[in-house]
């Protein structure tokens, strides 16, 4: 932990809510233009957590409410190493067992829909899994170390030898992100089989710290694909967070594009983009480059 | 996963778009049993026979349902037609051909959105409904509805609408064409859409046939009970041939739709075409309805059979619609055992409920 | 255009032919229209509609006094949608109905609202 950590920690923990909710605001913004609506203000997002707060609690487990706290902890967690620097395995286990918590809140649930909704995040977790950890290994391969400051700033654009796993990751950032064609678990809109999936049975306050979670881990992931461009020199980061707007844009075209697919599509195609651009390229890493 | 669960499907759902209530019984994420139950709509509107003249009960009849209420004012108008002996006008024939087939454009596109909706992809819905809308706006402008049109009586139509006005729908409609035609191209092309569609909620022939199933729930499947072919209307004139699919499955059913609205725009331009000058109604004289009569219209979710009885005094003894959505609840509890919960609302939405008209 | 919308073909039938009546219709590849009822006066007739190629069959069948009367749903299974639906309305009981609600079908307030009592003396009802 030096002087760059503690700067790193702080200002992910004062500026990610305020980043994440207005990209949050950004895109449904965006989406209504799409979809030639007017669509709500930009800082709508924010309007919505602070009613959440206000409102009142109606869990039917208490038990709930501590796994999603739970969950909204160790997201904070994995995105506080990730920009002190550190270890990028760690960020990922964190990062999953966040996601964990959210489904045992979600199986705590009496609801069949939550219950329903907890599965298929299971099936989520089981399809972007490999593909994270081979993006960490290409970052290990590539840059030679596992620590997040080694890799912003030493040489070398780490795209070129991970355009495989830089694809791959695209593609399991749809599935981060909630986004169709991959948002079986839950999603912004409740229009689904299973109502609002695991999140159905959440509301007031234990809803607000989803909302904010979500919002933590968008700064987390966009981090990353900032950390594929990152090479020591200011140009690079520049050109890093213009591809972390661009992605996130990117995400919102696929969403009003697609419809929602079966878990089975995708689990499938996740592990196929894992296989091919995933493992292709960490052989390609291992023995060629 | 080996547990059973009774998943409660309705009537307040955001996937569902009518309140039906279904308990689907659970193993993991198949359906096993899916049992309907119905009545959160039911205002029992035909009781009020007994209180509205059969002039005034016409009004009733189109408030049963918004979305297939200019059909219902048909068929029960022409059902009392029937009974008292009326002909109605060349032109009022016309004119309703011309407004049942917008209304079916707009009850197709409205169940087309649903659809996208259903499937997670809302830009797909907006655009419809935005289409949609267009047609709304030639129903304001003509009869002063966007819904309840009120617009046939018994004998023939309120008003006439003039061959100007009449003009302009055509162009209107014809100018719909090429944005539907992009739209409809991704319900017929999309990968993401047909994997959602294709070989869900397989029906055969045989099997619509027995479970009573009508209108493009059953022409998916194969089976022409198309009303149309009846003569009912001015159809028979304008050339009318039903669309029919194979596959039986819910992404037949939704090119039937799709073609079904290209089809109303080739309708409502031929009938435009073709409509003569005079009078759009005849007065209803005469003795008071008695007997009974049976007529069936071609609703945009199948046929709706309405029958009267008359008591020769100008309040009917029963006035009965059977909605198209009544015929095919038993065809979605039949499809609906053995299918993925991912499939339960596809399966529904497939049948197109209108439960406001099932349950009146 | 094989039939016309305009032809009426509505016959009477006693009860005790209900059944064989929708045994014919079964065989003869015809489905089933509709189930309906009209209760006045106390006197309950059902109508029973059967379609096939648009040639639509109809049958008036008054009910008896004991209200009950044999259901159609071993031949043709989608009619029990129509009958529980006037089991629930008029009141009457279908016998050998397949999938029977015993009354929860549509969820009403009072029970059997449709259906009427005969005339009394006095005119009232």
């Amino acid at each position: 932990m030096n002087w760059y950590s503690l700067i790193g920690v702080a200002l992910f923990l004062l500026l990610a809510p305020a980043i994440g909710c207005l990209l949050s605001g950004i895109d449904r913004k965006i989406t209504a233009r799409m979809q030639r609506r007017v669509g709500p203000p930009v800082l709508q997002p924010y309007y919505d957590v602070r009613k959440l707060i206000e409102k009142d609690q109606l869990a039917v487990n208490k038990v709930v409410d501590y796994y999603v706290l739970c969950s909204f902890l160790f997201t904070i967690f994995a995105g506080c190493i990730f920009f002190a620097g550190g270890d990028l395995l760690i960020v990922v286990f964190t990062s999953t067992l966040a996601d964990v918590f959210l489904v045992l809140a979600a199986y705590s649930c009496n609801s069949p829909y939550a219950q329903v909704g907890a599965q298929r995040e299971i099936y989520q977790l089981m399809a972007y899994e490999p593909m994270l950890l081979l993006t960490m290994i290409g970052f290990y391969l590539a840059k030679g170390s596992y620590q997040m400051w080694d890799i912003l700033t030493g040489s070398g654009v780490a795209l070129w030898p991970m355009l495989g796993l830089f694809f791959g990751f695209l593609f399991i950032l749809t599935i981060k992100f909630r986004k169709s064609p991959f948002d079986l678990s839950t999603s912004e809109h409740a229009h689904q089989d299973i109502v609002k999936g695991l999140t159905t049975e959440f509301s007031g306050k234990t809803l607000a710290v989803f909302e904010v979670s979500h919002w933590f881990e968008t700064v987390l992931l966009l981090g990353v694909v900032f950390l594929f461009f990152a090479n020591g020199t200011l140009w690079s980061y520049i050109l890093g967070l213009i591809f972390a707007f661009l992605s996130f844009f990117l995400e919102i075209i696929i969403d009003n594009s697609f419809a929602r697919m079966k878990w089975q599509v995708v689990l499938k195609s996740s592990w196929a983009v894992a296989a091919v651009l995933g493992l292709i390229n960490i052989a390609l890493l291992l023995w060629v480059l | 996963m080996g547990k059973r669960t009774i998943v409660p499907f309705g009537p307040q759902h955001p996937a569902l778009p009518e309140p039906i209530h279904l308990d689907l019984e659970l193993d993991g994420e198949k359906v096993v049993r899916a049992v309907p139950s119905l009545g959160f709509i039911h205002r029992g509107l035909e009781k009020l026979v007994e209180k509205n003249d059969y002039n005034a009960m016409n009004y009733i009849m189109e408030r049963v349902c918004g979305i297939c209420s200019f059909g219902h004012s048909w068929g029960y108008s022409g059902a009392v037609e029937g009974l008292m002996g009326i002909e109605v006008p060349e032109r009022a024939q016309y004119l309703r051909t011309i407004y049942l087939e917008l209304s079916r454009m707009h009850s197709h596109l409205l169940w087309l959105g649903l659809l996208a909706d259903g499937m997670g992809f809302e830009s797909l819905f907006m655009n419809c409904w935005r289409i949609r809308e267009q047609i709304l706006d030639i129903f304001e402008a003509t009869t002063g509805g966007r819904v309840i049109l009120s617009f046939t009586k018994v004998g023939g139509q309120h008003r006439d609408i003039s061959d100007e006005t009449l003009k302009k729908i055509a162009d209107k409609v014809t100018t719909l064409r090429p944005e539907l035609k992009r739209i409809c191209d991704v319900f017929i092309d999309d990968e993401s859409v047909k994997n959602r569609m294709c070989g869900v909620g397989k029906v055969s022939t045989d099997e619509a046939v027995e479970l009573g199933a009508v209108g493009p729930t059953a022409r998916g499947s194969g089976v022409n009970n198309d009303v149309r072919c009846t003569g009912v209307g001015k159809y028979e004139e304008l050339g009318f041939a039903p669309i029919l699919e194979k596959d039986g499955d819910c992404y037949s059913r939704c090119k039937v739709r799709v073609k079904e609205v290209f089809q109303s725009i080739d309708i409502i331009c031929a009938a435009v075409a073709k409509i003569q000058a005079g009078p759009v109604s005849v007065p209803v004289k005469g003795p008071a309805p008695e007997g009974e009569y049976v007529m069936r219209i071609e609703q945009p979710r199948g046929d709706a059979f309405y029958y009267v009885v008359g008591n020769g005094t100008k309040y009917l003894d029963r006035a009965r619609v059977r909605t198209p959505t009544d015929a095919n609840i038993p065809m979605i509890v039949k499809v609906l055992q053995g299918c993925d919960l991912n499939d339960v609302s596809m399966i529904v939405l497939t049948i197109d409920p209108c439960v406001s008209c099932t349950e009146r | 255009m094989i039939h016309s919308y305009k032809e009426q073909h509505i016959t009477a039938l006693t009860p005790d032919a209900i059944e064989s009546k929708a045994d014919e219709m079964k065989k003869a590849g015809y489905r089933i229209e509709q189930i309906c009822a009209r209760s006045k006066d106390g006197v309950t007739t059902l109508l029973y509609s059967f379609d096939k190629d648009f040639d639509l069959q109809n049958f008036r069948v008054t009910v008896p006094q004991n209200m009950t009367a044999p259901s159609i749903s071993k031949y043709y299974w989608a009619a029990f949608i129509y009958e529980n639906e006037v089991h629930d309305l008029f009141g009457v009981t279908f016998t050998g109905l397949v999938l029977d609600y015993k009354g929860n079908f549509f969820k009403l307030e009072k029970p059997t609202p449709w259906k009427t009592e005969p005339k009394t003396a006095e005119g009232g009802e």
